[in-house]
């Protein structure tokens, strides 16, 4: 007998694959679009900062040329500028130039002449190029002088600054004659993102990928043998009604005997940043554009996070009874606790939208990509909340060492301190933090207006993805034993 | 189809405990290190197999600890035998303790809901059995109080209701479940005769061996771990009183 791939189930299931393909590609095409220039450029890393200023250089008049040699690694040159001295004021006349040579070719690149006049001690000169002038990405890494020249007598003529300190692959001449330091001036630029450039490949690659794993699924399960993967999404949505029960249960505890029930989960956030706000804003205001917009995210998310985890890490013991006397997969538990703190996070973020519009932060569609964030600090909740439940039934001690560990986690987290006020070396410190990487970009999207780097995407997803993993084994590993244990 | 409905297969469960069982992580790590971490092995079973057909009642006897409890428990899916297997063809209804999931804060028709949906019904059901549910327990009354206000005689009337219900592929009881007054448990015992009656496989565990003659085509004797005779009623009955 010759079987079919083709019966009304197995086309169910390829329509539903087809679906999900769809969302992916959808959900990874529109990240792209909404990010727009932050998925392409990035301020270049081979910046050339400006030095502080410590002396003149020479006078610059008619018979004087001040170069300086340099190349830098940006992909997209934007501006260079030089900062300027004018022996205290005086009044100078004439007019400067400035002019960006390649050194292969002596061509000119880019030049600018200005009054010297209208001039004042350390202001700063750019010179900036046309957005479409192609040069601007031509001369990535080539040997490139910055000359100087002017037509002003001597004693009316202005002086670029410079700086003592010598930096690689520059070299300072005065008419020709080398001279120890460093010229003034900073280069700055953007670089392609590797990720934005090669963006469509990717997304193909991985869309060609994903389909291949979804048709191998499919052909499995069409033929008639038994798929772990479609038996496990269709238990999962066998325990739909149960997964709704337990969440309206835990809604309805939560709130049943409050007066102010669906309320608290408004005012929480909004009081937690009103005291921090007070608290506060004398240390930090002055460093942050909008103080209170800035903590009510981190709270609100934090809030999101700790809650999550204390609810799941007793989402096992707390259920001995049923657990002990009904069948259910175990890790319908978390996932329901976990669920029904999205509920809340939802309710938390009308606060947040409004603390932010009443500060006056200008929405973009970036704030769309906030959710990405979310998405992955909800998939961290729940690996960590599977670790912590598997965690509690073993050792009744995990609450004590979570609460300890919570607190810390919070005082680890930029949620009402900003990163900048660690010295740098520290930096790592919440680099490997994930919550920073969810909070910070979260605000980035949201008050920032633009999108995080791709880098932010792909570190986020993984930070998340791994600690799923991880709870997932643990939980996996233990949860035959959880009944000896209850 | 002649497939058993219910298959054993060589089922051996171990406990490990240890003498004061650790509970805290510190506790953990300082017994550990004093190298006193020493388990005490607890056979509740032993290499037990057997087979329950369709529309078959087999009821289990024997002493308390004799590992009835624990067989029951493995065969529901709540237990991991730590070797051996269990092979069901159907859905499972235990009734091993009623009312384990209500929530007491919660009013007596989201329990009704709540329970229905841990006892593994599906939305529909629950909706469409909601007034014979109410109608069976007697509590119209009170259906929308939360159950903490409950007395304890109707607390049981409502989780026995929503748990007789259905019409299970493969029942597990423990005991008869004869719960409220007088009335009541007529009532139920009535429902619960019904229900082993009505063409379902049933395990049923009970201490009464009277009931156990009524009841069963067969019976099994367990004594510490073991089966130490399965087989017609009559037989095993007749030797267990000895």
């Amino acid at each position: 007998m010759k079987k079919t791939l083709f019966t009304p189930a197995t086309i169910k299931t390829a329509k539903i694959m087809i679906g999900v393909l769809l969302a992916y590609v959808l959900i990874v095409a529109g990240i792209y679009f909404i990010a727009g220039d932050a998925f392409k450029y990035r301020d270049s890393r081979s910046n050339i900062e400006m030095p502080a200023a410590e002396a003149n250089v020479a006078e610059l008049t008619y018979d004087t040329v001040i170069e300086e040699n340099f190349s830098a690694f940006i992909h997209r040159y934007d501006t260079v500028s030089v900062v300027w001295g004018t022996y205290y004021n005086r009044p100078n006349e004439g007019t400067a130039k400035m002019e960006l040579i390649t050194r292969s070719n002596g061509a000119v690149v880019l030049s600018k002449t200005f009054d010297v006049s209208a001039l004042k001690d350390g202001d700063v000169v750019s010179m900036s190029f046309d957005p479409s002038d192609p040069m601007r990405e031509a001369i990535v890494n080539e040997a490139l002088c910055l000359r100087l020249s002017a037509t002003s007598e001597y004693g009316s003529a202005v002086t670029p600054m410079m700086s003592s300190a010598e930096a690689a692959g520059r070299e300072l001449f005065v008419n020709g004659e080398r001279i120890a330091g460093t010229l003034c001036f900073s280069a700055t630029g953007t670089d392609y993102i590797w990720i934005g450039t090669h963006y469509w490949t990717i997304v193909g690659i991985s869309t060609a990928v994903f389909a291949l794993v979804l048709a191998g699924i499919w052909l499995i399960h069409a033929s008639g043998k038994k798929s772990y993967t479609v038996t496990a999404v269709k238990s999962f949505a066998g325990y739909g009604f149960l997964i709704k029960q337990l969440v309206a249960r835990d809604f309805k505890r939560k709130y049943k005997r409050s007066v102010l029930g669906v309320l608290w989960s408004f005012m929480n956030p909004l009081l937690t940043m009103l005291v921090q706000y007070f608290v506060f804003s004398n240390l930090f205001h002055s460093a942050i554009e909008n103080y209170p917009a800035y903590l009510v995210v981190g709270v609100v998310c934090f809030n999101f996070f700790s809650e999550t985890c204390s609810m799941a890490l007793t989402s096992i013991s707390g259920n001995s009874r049923l657990i002990k006397k009904v069948y259910i997969p175990k890790y319908i538990y978390p996932m329901t606790t976990v669920m029904s703190s999205i509920i809340n996070f939802g309710i938390s973020l009308i606060p947040m939208l409004i603390v932010c519009i009443i500060t006056g932060v200008h929405f973009k569609i970036s704030v769309i990509l906030s959710l990405f964030f979310f998405v992955c600090l909800t998939v961290f909740c729940m690996g960590l909340g599977l670790l912590l439940s598997s965690m509690m039934v073993f050792f009744q001690d995990t609450k004590y060492i979570w609460r300890v560990l919570s607190m810390m986690w919070m005082y680890a987290t930029p949620i009402f301190w900003i990163p900048s006020i660690l010295p740098e070396q520290y930096a790592f410190l919440f680099q490997c933090n994930p919550l920073y990487h969810f909070i910070n970009n979260a605000r980035i999207c949201i008050l920032g207006g633009v999108s995080p780097e791709p880098s932010a995407y792909f570190w986020s997803a993984l930070f998340a993805l791994i600690m799923l993993l991880f709870g997932a084994l643990v939980f996996k590993k233990t949860q035959d034993k959880f009944i000896m244990h209850l | 189809m002649n497939e058993p409905m219910i298959e054993v297969k060589n089922v051996t469960m171990r406990f490990k405990y240890n003498n004061d069982k650790i509970l805290s992580l510190k506790e953990f790590v300082t017994t550990a290190l004093r190298g006193k971490l020493h388990y005490n092995e607890f056979v509740a079973l032993e290499d037990i197999s057997f087979s329950v057909g369709r529309g078959e009642t087999l009821g289990l006897i024997g002493r308390n600890g004799a590992g009835k409890s624990t067989l029951l428990k493995i065969i529901a899916g709540i237990m991991k035998p730590t070797s051996g297997s269990v092979i069901s063809r159907g859905r499972i209804v235990p009734m091993l303790e009623l009312g384990s999931g209500f929530d007491y804060d919660l009013t007596g028709r989201e329990n009704i809901f709540l329970n229905g949906a841990i006892l593994g019904y599906d939305e529909k059901f629950v909706k469409s059995k909601y007034d014979e549910i109410v109608a069976f327990s007697e509590i119209e009354k009170f259906i929308d109080t939360p159950i903490r206000n409950y007395s304890s005689g109707m607390l049981m009337r409502l989780a026995f209701s929503v748990a007789t219900v259905v019409n299970p592929e493969i029942l597990i009881v423990d005991e008869i479940l004869a719960v409220g007054d007088a009335a009541f448990q007529k009532k139920s015992q009535k429902r619960m005769m019904e229900l082993m009656g009505g063409g379902t496989t049933v395990l049923f565990v009970s201490h009464n061996l009277a009931k156990i003659r009524e009841m069963c085509n067969r019976v099994a004797w367990f004594d510490s771990g073991h089966i130490r005779m399965i087989g017609d009623t009559k037989d095993v009955c007749d030797a267990y009183r000895l």
